[in-house]
């Protein structure tokens, strides 16, 4: 990717690194430069992926998107539309991606042990059960982690999203965080100084707090003030990069913006497109909205149409701008929803079986994983847990998946959560 | 005292003039500084902060329970018993005690926790000056009786119960939030609000009390799960599906418990059914022959019919007028089946169940009563040791940031107090104090634990927490906000939300008898769209209290829940959708708001009260007004020594004052509550 801005980015870099030593103190700029080297300084990554993951909450019912079961009393309302791969039907909703089979990897028989959504979202993120005793990085941070961040001022992880609830660096340190964008029609938000602002007095007002931050920091130490300190520092940086810009979706042709179609999907993966272009390794996209408990049947076209025409423009627009090659996209959600239809016309939670897609770097597109039984209730064939599924993501991103990493309390992780990858799917 | 030179005629008109436009410093400030003071502040750029939020303030609209001054003695004994309770644990234990607050330590902290927000530059000056040796214990009893508590302790609640204004489209709970609020006002037993909420029937604003119960309509286990999890410490969520290894409950049991419940209804008029769904819900609850019921849908059919015919759509804002108006909750008793999927040997798929209580019995003096109703009173039982517990965990942990049950929805055999006999103690004085909330809270902050520097402490290394003070916490979202809304606004309270009574008025229209006809609830529903309808108040609610585009009103006072970009939700106010969901996670975001945010500009503006603060007092004072503006200190030494060099330093003396204030604002020690 030509990157014409480079030149003035890095003399950028040197001002920012100029305000943040003075405002900062020394040691807090050696923490921001060092992240440019991997923690494993050994282990030169194969690929440079970034990973795009749509993460659908509240439980995308499989039954009306990607495995309905046509001619049964399961279907409900919900009809279905022949798509480019042979005896393979999806929910009539989805019929951009139907005709693009070819090009991704539908994982039908994904399994996991809970119905609840707040463990369900943390266990789909991290690739481990909520427990109260550690926090567990997201899989995000993790990729960075392993693969560091691309060099730039831009933050290498960015959350399309609620910034709160999600898993974020857990143990890891709080860099690797996301950096929420709470609206992507707004991006990011409060960057820009007020006019009467210079920057010599925005370097005075940092270098004032930090001074008579010196009696308070020396009493009181731990993790959340240093995750405070962090994000001080990340901030800084950040206001100074010259790339900016790729959080601004008013710079796109309104012709692209159509395309990719409105609401948080369409915006979502229009901004994850432009952030990864800009070198931030890692997005993920958030979209509420999917526990259809009532009505599902009127609520879920809208948005199951809404997400097939922003996944299909997604993975055409990568493509046509190279990007294909060395993207992950990544469609998941924490559970799926009950083949019986409820008295109140909606589905319930379903851990038993729901499905998943992948696509770009590292997948092989046309293939159908897995089998769920004729109900849509228990997987048939090919079943996989949630850390299967993500072990099959650290591998198509060409993570180190199999490598056991430490958290402060001496227990092991591993990226993906130790699982197995489905070779089925793997490039 | 600092070595200024004397402040010279013009130097004094020019910081009154400059620190009126910190924002924007005029290119005609020389010119200006022939004119007299205050005719130059008139003359000069119109105020951006709304004028509603820059006059003196005349408080809330509302009256709080006093607090018992006379009982200050008892409530010092009941604290000196917990300190002793604790003493001896830290002995065993071997546990140093931190340092004790100092005066300006202990001022904020109070103000925070029991005001929800900083003290203002006079409240932190008057405290400090006082010399009554029983100042401390002053201020917490004034602060309890306060509207300040009442918004904080409002916050609390809100986070807890999920309180929003329409959780469903056909739910309009505004009176209920406002019920929420005037029963922590008139300090209502906590056991006698619980059962109320548990038990109340009627429309929502003619008994807004339904409002929890409507909070989980049309679904009904979780309704159960939810409650006993806010109000017994107990998960039992998991048994709703299935039964499980580690867990105490059985599937048998929740739907044992849920049977009480089963038959409460909402009465909604719904849409006219389509053939397939009717099908679908076989069994469903909706009662064709209850009066507001059929109303609601006949009108609804009605709205139907007439669009058609004039070839409109249906307007789906009086639809859902009129299905809030059908929202009529009431209870008869009705039989609880066991699901069809149903697995274990101990029952059969769609066997009914006998409703039975998870410990316990339900009251001697219930049994009589209906499900709902035994329900209600096994739970707020004196006798249920595990509602008291609950209770006091909460309160204990609002008061040290962690529970001495953690987390505190989760007792468990195996998950025991960090301190029994301190628990035990605690659940003993709730009994005692007959579940008076904040007289237990009073105690608690009375306590010489409560009185000594944080602790910084995370869960997740393991460690249980000494309880030697309290832990070291940010600021939550809401303290955060009405903080810097301190330094903004001299009348905070400017805006309040709507009260119940003026939203029953405005919205109620009655379907319970005869059908009023199309016509007539069609006026109704105009009349509620003209005068309280929140699409047609915003615009006059934002130019009265806004400043650019937030509603610059205590936290409490906010419509929720609020957007995903709103500083309230970046510093982690929940959704509302999840029980205890404000989180103190630190985002990049947060600190852009800090550091560029409309809030913080608002606190800069000509009229804000740090702003005219400084006004008011001779430049050399300058620091010590906004050291305790902001900090609620006076600056030491140092402090001083770096505040003038700026403010000297600074191309003008209002740069240098900004600049001093901004920096403040963002350090950690005023994030964080030591």
């Amino acid at each position: 990717m030509n990157l014409p801005w480079l030149d003035s980015r890095l003399a950028r870099r040197g001002a920012i690194a100029r305000i943040a030593r003075t405002a900062l103190g020394v040691t807090a700029v050696d923490a921001l430069l060092a992240e440019h080297q991997s923690s494993f300084a050994a282990e030169p990554l194969p690929s440079g992926t970034n990973i795009i993951t749509l993460f659908m909450r509240g439980a995308m019912s499989h039954l009306d998107t990607f495995d309905p079961k046509p001619g049964r009393e399961e279907q409900g309302e919900t009809g279905v539309i022949q798509t480019k791969t042979p005896g393979i039907v999806f929910g009539e909703s989805m019929k951009k991606l139907a005709g693009m089979t070819d090009k991704l990897a539908i994982l039908r028989a994904v399994t996991t042990q809970t119905g609840a959504h707040e463990q369900g979202t943390y266990l789909m993120r991290t690739s481990y059960p909520q427990i109260n005793s550690i926090r567990h990085p997201a899989f995000g941070a993790w990729a960075l982690h392993a693969a560091g961040r691309r060099p730039g001022d831009l933050p290498g992880y960015v959350l399309v999203g609620n910034g709160n609830d999600h898993p974020g660096s857990g143990f890891l340190d709080p860099a690797l965080s996301p950096v929420p964008v709470a609206d992507p029609n707004a991006g990011l938000e409060n960057t820009i100084r007020p006019a009467y602002l210079t920057e010599e007095n925005f370097e005075r007002r940092l270098s004032l707090a930090e001074k008579v931050d010196r009696d308070f920091k020396a009493s009181y130490g731990g993790n959340q003030i240093e995750a405070y300190d962090r994000m001080y520092a990340e901030a800084v940086r950040l206001l100074g990069s010259v790339d900016l810009e790729a959080f601004d979706l008013s710079k796109e042709p309104e012709s692209v913006r159509d395309r990719y179609g409105a609401g948080t999907i369409g915006k979502g993966c229009l901004l994850a497109r432009r952030l990864v272009e800009s070198g931030v390794r890692v997005v993920e996209v958030e979209v509420n909205g999917w526990d259809m408990h009532r009505e599902l049947f009127d609520e879920l076209p809208t948005k199951a149409a809404g997400l097939d025409k922003a996944l299909a423009t997604l993975l055409d627009d990568l493509s046509e701008r190279g990007l294909l090659g060395t993207t992950l996209v990544v469609l998941a959600t924490e559970f799926g929803r009950t083949p019986k239809i409820n008295e109140n016309a909606g589905r319930d939670h379903h851990p038993a079986v729901f499905s998943c897609v992948l696509a770009g770097a590292g997948v092989k597109g046309g293939v159908v994983h897995g089998a769920s039984d004729e109900r849509g209730h228990s997987p048939d064939s090919g079943g996989i847990s949630v850390a299967d599924f993500n072990t099959t993501v650290a591998a198509a991103a060409g993570l180190p998946w199999e490598k056991e990493f430490h958290a402060p309390n001496g227990r092991p992780f591993k990226i993906g959560g130790g699982g197995t990858p489905v070779r089925e799917v793997l490039a | 005292m600092p070595t200024t030179p004397p402040p010279r005629p013009l130097l004094v008109a020019l910081l009154v003039a400059a620190a009126c436009a910190v924002v924007a410093p005029s290119a005609d400030l020389a010119a200006e500084a022939n004119k007299p003071a205050a005719k130059r502040a008139r003359a000069a750029v119109p105020f951006r902060l709304p004028a509603a939020v820059r006059d003196a303030p005349d408080g809330a609209s509302f009256a709080v329970a006093p607090i018992d001054r006379t009982a200050r003695d008892s409530v010092r004994a009941a604290a000196a018993r917990i300190d002793a309770i604790l003493a001896e644990r830290h002995a065993r234990d071997g546990v140093a005690a931190p340092p004790s607050l100092s005066d300006s330590q202990f001022l904020r902290r109070a103000y925070l926790d029991l005001g929800g927000r900083i003290p203002t530059h006079d409240e932190a000056s008057a405290f400090l000056a006082s010399t009554d040796p029983d100042k401390r214990g002053a201020l917490v009893d004034s602060l309890l009786e306060s509207p300040d508590w009442v918004s904080r302790f409002y916050n609390v609640w809100a986070d807890t119960l999920r309180l929003t204004e329409r959780p469903q489209k056909n739910l309009w709970s505004e009176a209920y939030l406002d019920w929420v609020k005037r029963s922590i006002a008139a300090n209502r037993p906590y056991d006698e609000w619980v059962h109320d909420m548990l038990t109340a029937d009627g429309k929502l604003w003619e008994n807004p009390a339904v409002g929890y119960q409507l909070r989980d309509q049309g679904m009904p286990l979780p309704y159960v799960d939810n409650t006993v999890r806010v109000f017994l410490g107990t998960q039992i969520g998991c048994a709703q599906c299935h039964d499980h290894p580690f867990d105490a409950w059985t599937q048998h049991q929740f739907y044992e418990l849920a049977a009480f419940t089963a038959g409460t209804r909402s009465g909604t008029g719904g849409k006219p059914e389509k053939p397939v769904r009717k099908e679908m819900r076989k069994g469903a609850r909706a009662d064709t022959t209850d009066a507001t019921a059929k109303n609601v849908r006949a009108l609804i059919a009605e709205s139907r019919k007439r669009a058609n015919a004039n070839g409109t759509k249906v307007n789906n804002a009086f639809t859902q007028f009129l299905q809030a108006n059908g929202t009529v909750v009431n209870f008869r008793n009705r039989e609880l089946k066991l699901p069809h999927d149903y697995q274990y040997d101990d029952a059969k798929p769609e066997e009914a169940v006998a409703p039975h209580v998870l410990w316990g019995e339900v009251p001697e003096e219930a049994r009589g009563l209906d499900g709902r109703a035994q329900f209600a009173a096994w739970l707020t039982s004196r006798d249920n040791p595990q509602f008291a517990r609950t209770i006091a965990n909460r309160m204990w942990k609002l008061c040290f940031g962690v529970g001495l049950v953690e987390p505190i929805d989760d007792f468990r055999p195996d998950n025991p107090p960090s301190h029994p006999e301190l628990m035990d103690h605690l659940a003993a004085e709730m009994l005692r104090l007959d579940f008076d909330l904040r007289e237990f809270v009073r105690i608690v902050v009375s306590t010489e634990a409560w009185q000594r520097r944080a602790i910084p402490y995370d869960a997740t290394t393991g460690e249980a927490f000494s309880f030697a003070a309290p832990s070291l916490r940010r600021q939550s979202a809401e303290q955060l906000w009405d903080s810097i809304l301190t330094l903004v606004a001299h009348d905070p309270w400017a805006y309040e939300r709507p009260t119940g009574e003026a939203f029953a008025a405005a919205v109620n229209l009655d379907l319970s008898g005869k059908n009023p006809g199309w016509e007539a609830a069609h006026a109704a529903f105009e009349r509620y769209e003209d005068s309280q309808s929140p699409r047609k108040t915003r615009r006059q609610t934002m130019q009265t209290y806004g400043y650019k585009g937030q509603l610059l009103a205590r936290a409490s006072e906010l419509p929720t829940p609020l957007p995903l970009g709103h500083f309230l939700r970046q510093f982690g106010q929940g959704d509302r959708e999840t029980i205890d969901g404000n989180r103190t996670v630190a985002t990049v975001p947060q600190i852009l708001a800090m550091f560029n945010g409309p809030i913080t500009h608002a606190m800069l503006e000509r009229g804000s009260t740090v702003v005219d603060e400084l006004a008011e007092h001779d430049p050399p004072q300058a620091v010590d007004v906004i050291f305790l503006s902001v900090l609620s200190r006076l600056p030491d030494a140092e402090d001083r020594r770096l505040a003038l060099g700026e403010i000297r330093g600074a191309t003008d003396r209002p740069t240098g004052c900004g600049n001093l204030i901004w920096a403040l604002l963002n350090t950690r020690e005023f994030l964080f509550i030591q």
